[in-house]
């Protein structure tokens, strides 16, 4: 086992590798009382298509978001919700792009919790008849989002920006392919992605290391590692595929998406360094304090706003979405700040200490701890130990090298405009 | 942790010592009577002292001010709480121990300037700001559809009593915009100052004697203010049969909230029983609501039910298939009947109360929750999380269903989405 410790944040994170290639996290906190653990795969919406000795497959979409629901179903009858609702202990499940976890969070009984997580996700089972009965639950979750004005705009956006890539598909499927789905798909899908080596477990918070590792090795030496089936991905363009789109929602004021896509092999910059300066240009660019946001707010421009990065295979992909009212006025705005992109070094120094202040506050919270290693491994594939003196160390000159190898002409853009049919 | 409670003639303060942050945390809680009017007037208020103060003149130079302090977050809430409307301006600060030796300092005194030397000239805000807020209001006053489960809520209460002060929209009114001007909108914020209740929290780990002279000397609060009477609601008016109302909409998916008023309650039953019953109708993915509605019928894909101890009542929502109404409503009625008939098993019972006690442990592990639970304990004089585990441990099976003997279904509202 290996003690990493997380300079600037009094955290240390306990590695351990099982021979099966199952990754464990441990990270013991002293002050708290609650635990949090998650056991995840790294199987996700993204795997559209494989490849085994015995065929080719593509299951339908939303194949990862139905297993996950699936993975309650117990031989005996049992609910996994039951079992640790009866210490008060909370679960919970998610499947995203890349990863489905299974998590439990609570502040009694964590060794009978952590052995049940564990069992539950290794032994699936799953019947013709609960898999038929899921289908009408998962069809009102996907209605349920259909009615959320953000979310068909993000999926607008994402259509807009890929052409193949599994990025522009609503993770939980839709009514009509998660209708074909059948309990072999399941276990298809099961069998080649919920294996150790392709699965990882982090526990954080109040518990005994000691304890925890018994019991993982208890429940985790004997599972076989597996050779994973090879990935096929159609080959993503650097290019957008769509340049604009305008669609009408549900809304009373309009909205607007855009997004930016990066490919990243061209940037000679480490990748989680670059994840850092991308994230510090668009802060500079966009944030609380930056000049677009006081010139849109002075115009009265948005009312509603938000950024974020996706990183994933070779490309970075910067998203904005914000109400406005006015989409023509607000994109022009956007576009501006981009072509000129004026950064200036004061900035860059000030937003270094919003960083840093952001990662020692996120670590104060068993959740906020979790986020940021569970963001890491994902993205990584380990946890970043010297995150603060990376942020620290960030250089203005490398920043701006970054800057002129972006295309920043490579964007789309969706605007939502209110669906006159309302009044 | 440590609790102080100190009364300083015109506010009272509370420190909260515990080594459990990195950050300390201010909550400084204004209280008055609610009065409808004022709602969306006290909206504009606390986004106007966030635009700008005497000395930073733009958001952008509060924004980076802020920044420079190792990013202090400022943030500001208004909600009802019963017959009050209490509205509260935070800080978040990292521990010097993380920053540098001064900073949380300055901090506090750039938190006091944004409350007590806010940009104003003539007894009145300025101009420019007052209308970017008030566009910003107007904006958001007339996109509450967007939220279906939201609005479905809203109107709901409407529908119950549009007179009793549980159906006041706390996001504000389009037509209480209109009448409110940067002048009167600053004599709105001389009264929240100078005769509204005021509660000063500081959670964290710091040091008793320091602090309380950066309160005083920050926090010049200076007329002492008399209580106001009490935050529990009076009794609802609850009618003899069901009303039921719909509203169409462009969604797919419907929206279903249901109005539950409780009446006599004993304070055991505030105290100790209406958390448990309610966890038991709908708390979680083990209530009965959950189980029957979506795992058993596959009626839905979210139902749950929440307390409203102020405003006696239980209130249950669902997101459905338009189709699938008739059947929910059914087995709404179904489950609060049995409930009542006693029909509980011992099992519901304990998970219900293992799931308290849970969240009784949650209370220490943020400081937002501290402050509530402070909050509680003191203002609303609630029993400790100590005296409630113990109460909450003697609750029956009996106890639960004479609590649901007590609760009515009163009204019902349906957002209703298309067919497909």
């Amino acid at each position: 086992m290996r003690k990493i410790d997380l300079n600037g944040l009094d955290v240390s994170v306990y590695k351990e590798k099982l021979s099966n290639n199952l990754d464990i996290y441990l990270v013991p906190y002293s002050n708290k009382k609650n635990y949090y653990i998650s056991y995840a795969t790294y199987y996700g919406s993204d795997i559209l298509e494989f490849s085994t000795d015995k065929g080719n497959y593509s299951p339908p979409l939303g194949i990862a978001h139905f297993l996950e629901h699936k993975m309650f179903d117990e031989e005996n009858g049992e609910d996994p919700f039951h079992f640790f609702s009866n210490t008060g202990t909370d679960s919970n499940a998610s499947t995203s792009y890349d990863n489905t976890q299974y998590i439990c969070y609570g502040n009694k009984n964590f060794k009978e919790n952590l052995r049940y997580l564990i069992q539950f996700v290794n032994h699936p089972y799953f019947t013709e008849e609960s898999v038929t009965k899921e289908k009408g639950i998962i069809a009102e979750e996907i209605a349920m989002y259909q009615d959320m004005p953000d979310f068909v705009l993000e999926m607008t956006l994402r259509n807009c920006l890929f052409k193949n890539s599994s990025r522009k598909y609503d993770i939980a499927g839709s009514v009509s392919s998660i209708e074909k789905i059948t309990k072999d798909d399941l276990y298809l899908c099961y069998n080649h992605f919920y294996v150790p080596n392709h699965m990882f477990l982090l526990i954080v918070g109040n518990f005994s290391i000691d304890t925890a590792l018994e019991i993982i090795h208890e429940e985790l030496d004997s599972k076989r590692e597996v050779e994973l089936p090879k990935i096929i991905k159609k080959n993503e363009p650097n290019k957008v595929s769509k340049k604009e789109m305008n669609i009408v929602g549900n809304i009373e004021k309009s909205k607007l998406a855009f997004g930016l896509k990066i490919h990243s092999k061209e940037i000679e910059v480490k990748n989680n360094e670059l994840d850092y300066y991308l994230n510090m240009l668009t802060t500079i660019l966009f944030g609380a304090s930056s000049l677009f946001r006081e010139r849109v707010r002075e115009a009265n421009l948005i009312s509603e706003f938000h950024t974020y990065w996706e990183s994933f295979d070779s490309f970075k992909i910067f998203y904005l979405m914000a109400s406005t009212r006015d989409n023509s006025l607000l994109l022009e705005e956007i576009l501006k700040e981009i072509k000129d992109c004026s950064i200036d070094e004061e900035s860059f120094e000030r937003i270094k200490k919003v960083w840093i202040a952001n990662e020692v506050k996120m670590m104060d919270t068993i959740e906020g701890c979790v986020d940021i290693l569970y963001d890491d491994i994902l993205k990584y594939r380990k946890v970043i130990p010297n995150k603060i003196n990376c942020i620290r160390n960030l250089k203005f000159s490398v920043l701006k090298q970054i800057i002129n190898q972006i295309d920043f002409t490579n964007y789309s853009v969706v605007k939502m405009e209110k669906n006159v049919k309302n009044d | 942790m440590e609790i102080i409670n100190k009364d300083l003639g015109s506010f009272h303060l509370h420190f909260i010592k515990t080594d459990k942050f990195k950050t300390i945390t201010i909550k400084v809680m204004f209280h008055s009577p609610i009065n409808k009017k004022e709602i969306t007037k006290r909206n504009l208020l606390i986004d106007i002292l966030l635009q700008s103060s005497l000395h930073y003149p733009s958001r952008r130079e509060l924004s980076i001010k802020a920044e420079e302090m190792y990013s202090l977050d400022i943030y500001t809430n208004n909600q009802r709480l019963g017959n009050y409307m209490v509205t509260s301006i935070s800080l978040d600060v990292l521990n010097d121990k993380y920053t540098e030796e001064g900073n949380m300092e300055k901090a506090i005194s750039f938190f006091s300037e944004l409350l007590f030397q806010v940009d104003s000239s003539n007894s009145s805000f300025r101009k420019e700001k007052f209308e970017l807020v008030k566009k910003n209001a107007e904006m958001a006053l007339s996109s509450i559809k967007e939220d279906p489960s939201n609005y479905a809520l809203i109107r709901m209460y409407e529908e119950f009593d549009k007179n009793s002060k549980v159906s006041y929209r706390m996001t504000g009114y389009l037509e209480d915009l209109e009448s409110i001007t940067e002048e009167n909108l600053y004599t709105s914020y001389l009264d929240m100052i100078h005769k509204d209740l005021v509660d000063i929290f500081v959670v964290g780990d710091f040091d008793n004697k320091e602090m309380l002279s950066l309160i005083k000397s920050n926090f010049k609060f200076k007329m002492v203010k008399k209580d106001k009477g009490p935050y529990e609601l009076e009794e609802l008016k609850i009618r003899r049969n069901i009303s039921m109302k719909r509203e169409e909409t462009d969604n797919t998916q419907s929206r279903l909230v249901i109005a539950c008023p409780f009446k006599k309650l004993t304070e055991k039953e505030k105290n100790y029983v209406l958390p448990l019953a309610n966890m038991i109708l709908g708390g979680g993915c083990e209530s009965r609501l959950f189980q029957e509605a979506r795992e058993e019928y596959s009626l839905c894909y979210s139902i749950h039910s929440f307390a409203r101890r102020l405003d006696h009542m239980i209130i249950i929502t669902a997101g459905l298939d338009k189709d699938n109404y008739p059947k929910m409503k059914s087995i709404i009625e179904n489950i609060l009947g049995d409930l009542k008939k006693g029909k509980i098993t011992d099992r519901e019972l304990e998970v219900a109360k293992q799931a308290y006690y849970s969240s009784l442990e949650e209370t220490e592990e943020s400081s937002s929750r501290t402050i509530l639970e402070c909050f509680y304990e003191e203002l609303l004089n609630i029993p400790n999380v100590e005296e409630r585990r113990l109460g909450v441990e003697k609750i029956t099976r009996q106890d639960i269903s004479r609590f649901f003997k007590k609760v009515k279904i009163d009204t019902i509202f349906l957002l209703e989405g298309g067919a497909e």
